[in-house]
């Protein structure tokens, strides 16, 4: 089977991350980068499935040729191929899943893999508009019941997994009031949710190996899509300082401040 | 009061990792060696991300569990930590047996000066974990250098893929740092192989239940062999041996565990061998020749012991400088108003005088470990045989500064990290206290400091009429006019000229001195020179960073803050460091002989 993935760059929690002066977006200076942590379950869940089945995993990513550090990641976690969409400008939600819909015509995979979301936007769209897109079903916030993965867990139980004739994906999702399993005919979208696996880390003969794995360059010209932002940041601003907390005497000042002040009990 | 912080320490400073890499030691330069061309600065990112992350998210949240839960001794066996059985195949998996080895043998050849940054995270986030890979690499390196082929198939070839481990077993009751007391014994059996008998003690990782056998690089004497540690010959003996298809127990017996103070969750273990008279051993290299064989192993453990002295270090300063950040005690000198807000610890100079001595030792510690390490693959990548040779001779010189500094200096670092804590650092529920057990041992195993300091003192300074000293007051030359370049101040240049100057002069000196037969009187100040040559290399070192610094300020690099660090902690070594070379020269100098003429009885 082929399944696709996404790995987008984003900004790696443990940096600072400040809104420039003019309000336009983050300072990029002293940033790490990652691929989108959502993504690189993608990835592994991908890896996973390919290794039980077979077939091939193709990762995807869009921006500038900064991305390419994240496909070299990606493949040498162990994808077998990579696609970059060269564009460095912003890109709305519509625009990238529209990319990712002229990729996956072009590569045709069994399942498009996807993060949930990616943690610099916190969106959670894109997976939902590239189903639309494409007109394939879509099981969103693939997850599993353990939430820390033993080695005789993994693979036993997985989030991901082909029904028994092969021709649907069955996905534990996590859900507002649990888990629900839904069974989704392929081709189809899988989003992931945090839970679903724990990814590895790239071995050094693994990112020996990645350099010579192709990294496809394709354009959104080239891919006919118009990429023009219809959603357009206007103002960026860092959440308000927290102010320092009070220490109460007692209990009935405590209860006090919170009927009377706070007004929440 | 548990220490929650503790999942949040870095281990080491990731931006300090990138600026020894590509600002000071110019790893890029190495990927023009046709060694590492299949290298890059991208495969050495990939594989430091792995490497950290493992180390943060896989190692570190262990480390206290195994120290609090030592490997348990029953029925002969030896029982480790649950953890391990884990934590191996995870190291084994990311390639790093075998990561700077050639591609014939599975290896990546990534350069040492790479793997040494790495390893350091592994070792800061816990130093027994990884302690069985390095004694593992270290073993399998030396069947590869010296095993015949029928033993790197048997033996080597498993260890580098992770199914068998290894240990060196030098270490006897009665010879320890006098090896050439060493007493095992072997003789020839009709099959080729030979039996051996006797007792090893102190053998790290001599036994566990997460591999399936152990391979013992065993140093023994052959019957009618001279005696002295040029009779001395190296074997492999496994605890297990392959015969007929199957492993078959080889007679080497765990006789006793040590109940260690620190580096809990690697057994240090008392070995039998051939109690029954059937314990098989298989000869590496030519008879008698073990000692100088085992030195390849000896020399790479040596810099891995320096690499651990300086990641348990970095691993306590950083859990020392958050807690600084946080904790709040007292206030200001000048503040007068008593019922004013307590200010953070590291608002106090003394706290702050503290932790600027453990980043110096620390970062000063690395960047030594990082440039013995560059010497390590030039000495065997190089591009010509002068390149090599001369990367190899200062190898050689460096390597006892690069192994003894960290542990004792960082042992100092540690203790200030305890200090830093206050009360509180004196408990075990913190973890600072551990990490000081655990240093302890680097001043001791693989060449005590005594023997490291005799090493430089008595060999590689003097050998080839004082050649490696020269290409090291070479390179500080080099350092030095790079750094006046940069506009480093002019002060600290000047110090370090003159302290590398009266270093030589004195081993001039004590060269003649030598020659004239006075080896007593030389090497009784040996401890002494050591610590002298290590303030200059780590000297050296700091007017290397400071360089890099202001080459960074000078383009208007917007990291100004890890510069201005980097400036402080040269110029606090200069200062307190680099100002105590002319008190220890005299020393070493002088006919000082109070601890010479002191008789047993009058201590």
């Amino acid at each position: 089977m082929k399944i696709l993935v996404t790995a987008k760059r984003v900004e790696d929690a443990e940096s600072k991350i400040r809104v420039n002066p003019q309000g336009t977006g983050i300072v990029p200076e002293g940033l790490k980068y990652k691929i989108n942590p959502f993504d690189e379950i993608a990835v592994e869940e991908g890896l996973r499935l390919v290794a039980k089945h077979g077939g091939e995993v193709v990762v995807v990513s869009i921006g500038g040729k900064e991305v390419q550090e994240q496909l070299r990641h990606a493949l040498a976690m162990g994808a077998h191929k990579a696609v970059w969409v060269n564009h460095a400008g912003a890109l709305d939600q519509l625009a990238i899943a529209a990319l990712l819909a002229k990729v996956v015509e072009a590569e045709k995979p069994d399942l498009a893999i996807l993060g949930k979301q990616s943690i610099d936007d916190d969106q959670n769209q894109v997976g939902q508009y590239l189903a639309e897109f494409l007109g394939w079903g879509q099981a969103t916030f693939a997850s599993k019941v353990e939430s820390l993965e033993s080695d005789a867990e993994k693979g036993k139980h997985p989030g991901v997994m082909l029904s028994a004739d092969g021709k649907a994906v069955v996905v534990v999702r996590e859900v507002d009031n649990g888990l629900a399993t839904v069974e989704c005919q392929m081709p189809a979208v899988v989003t992931t949710d945090l839970r679903l696996n724990l990814p590895r880390y790239a071995s050094l003969p693994g990112i020996m190996k990645a350099k010579s794995k192709p990294i496809q360059e394709l354009t959104p010209a080239g891919l006919g899509v118009d990429v023009t932002p219809k959603v357009v940041i206007q103002k960026m601003v860092p959440p308000p300082a927290r102010k320092a907390g009070i220490k109460v005497p007692d209990v009935a000042t405590l209860v006090d401040k919170l009927k009377n002040e706070a007004k929440v009990v | 009061m548990r220490a929650v912080r503790a999942s949040t320490n870095p281990l080491l400073s990731d931006r300090d990792v990138a600026f020894l890499l590509y600002e000071v030691h110019d790893a890029p330069g190495l990927l023009e060696l046709p060694a590492f061309a299949e290298h890059s600065r991208e495969t050495f990112d990939l594989f430091l991300t792995s490497v950290r992350r493992l180390a943060r998210e896989a190692l570190f949240p262990t480390y206290r569990a195994m120290d609090a839960e030592p490997p348990s001794f029953r029925e002969g066996r030896i029982r480790v930590h649950p953890a391990m059985r884990s934590l191996y195949p995870q190291l084994v998996e990311l390639g790093l047996l075998n990561a700077t080895r050639a591609r014939e043998v599975g290896g990546q050849q990534l350069p040492l000066t790479v793997f040494s940054l790495a390893s350091a995270y592994l070792m800061a986030a816990n130093l027994s974990a990884y302690g069985w890979l390095g004694l593992t690499s270290g073993a399998a390196h030396l069947l590869e250098a010296f095993g015949s082929p029928e033993l790197k198939d048997t033996f080597m070839a498993r260890m580098y893929r992770g199914e068998w481990t290894g240990t060196m077993a030098l270490t006897e009751p009665q010879a320890g740092s006098s090896l050439a007391d060493v007493q095992t014994r072997a003789s020839a059996a009709a099959d080729g192989t030979w039996r051996l008998s006797g007792t090893k003690i102190f053998i790290s990782g001599g036994d566990n239940d997460f591999a399936e056998n152990v391979v013992h690089m065993t140093l023994a004497r052959i019957e009618g062999a001279p005696a002295g540690t040029r009779g001395l010959s190296l074997f492999a003996v496994p605890r297990l041996r392959p015969e007929e298809g199957r492993l078959v127990d080889n007679d080497v017996q765990v006789a006793g565990a040590i109940h260690k103070i620190g580096y809990r969750g690697l057994p240090s273990l008392v070995l039998s061998y051939g109690e029954r008279g059937d314990c098989r051993g298989w000869l590496v290299g030519p008879p008698h020749r073990g000692l100088s064989l085992m030195f390849q192993m000896m020399n790479e453990a040596r810099i891995m012991v320096g690499l651990n002295g300086v990641a348990t270090a970095s691993v306590a300063y950083h859990e020392a400088l958050a807690y600084a950040q946080e904790r709040t005690q007292g206030r200001t000198l000048t503040e007068r108003d008593a019922t004013a807000p307590q200010v953070p610890l590291l608002q106090h100079a003394d706290v702050r005088r503290m932790l600027l001595r453990q980043k110096a030792i620390v970062e000063g510690g690395l960047s030594l470990l990082v440039a013995t390490s560059r010497l390590a693959d030039l000495a065997t990548h190089g591009d010509t045989p002068a390149d090599r040779e001369r990367a190899a001779l200062l190898l050689e010189l460096l390597t006892p500064v690069a192994k003894t500094f960290p542990a004792e200096k960082g042992f100092e670092a540690n203790a200030l990290a305890v200090q830093v804590h206050g009360g509180y650092g004196y408990s075990s529920e913190y973890p600072v206290e551990a990490w000081l057990r655990d240093q302890k041992l680097n001043s001791i195993h693989e060449g005590t400091s005594g023997i490291q300091s005799l090493d430089l003192l008595g060999r590689k300074v003097m050998a080839g009429s004082g050649a490696a000293l020269r290409v090291f007051q070479e390179e500080v030359g080099r350092t030095l006019a790079r750094a006046r370049r940069a506009g480093v101040e002019a002060a600290w240049c000047d110090a370090l000229q003159r302290s590398v100057d009266e270093v030589v002069a004195l081993t001039h000196e004590l060269g003649m001195k030598l020659m004239e037969g006075d080896a007593d009187g030389v090497l009784r100040h040996s401890a002494h020179y050591l610590e002298l040559f290590s303030l200059v290399a780590v000297g050296w070192q700091w007017l290397a960073q400071a360089c890099a610094a202001r080459d960074a300020l000078a383009r208007g690099d917007a990291d100004t803050g890890f510069y201005e660090g980097k400036l402080c902690a040269a110029q606090y070594w200069v200062h307190t460091e680099l100002s105590r070379v002319p008190a220890l020269v005299a020393l070493c100098r002088s006919s000082e002989d109070s601890y010479a003429k002191m008789k047993p009885e009058w201590f």
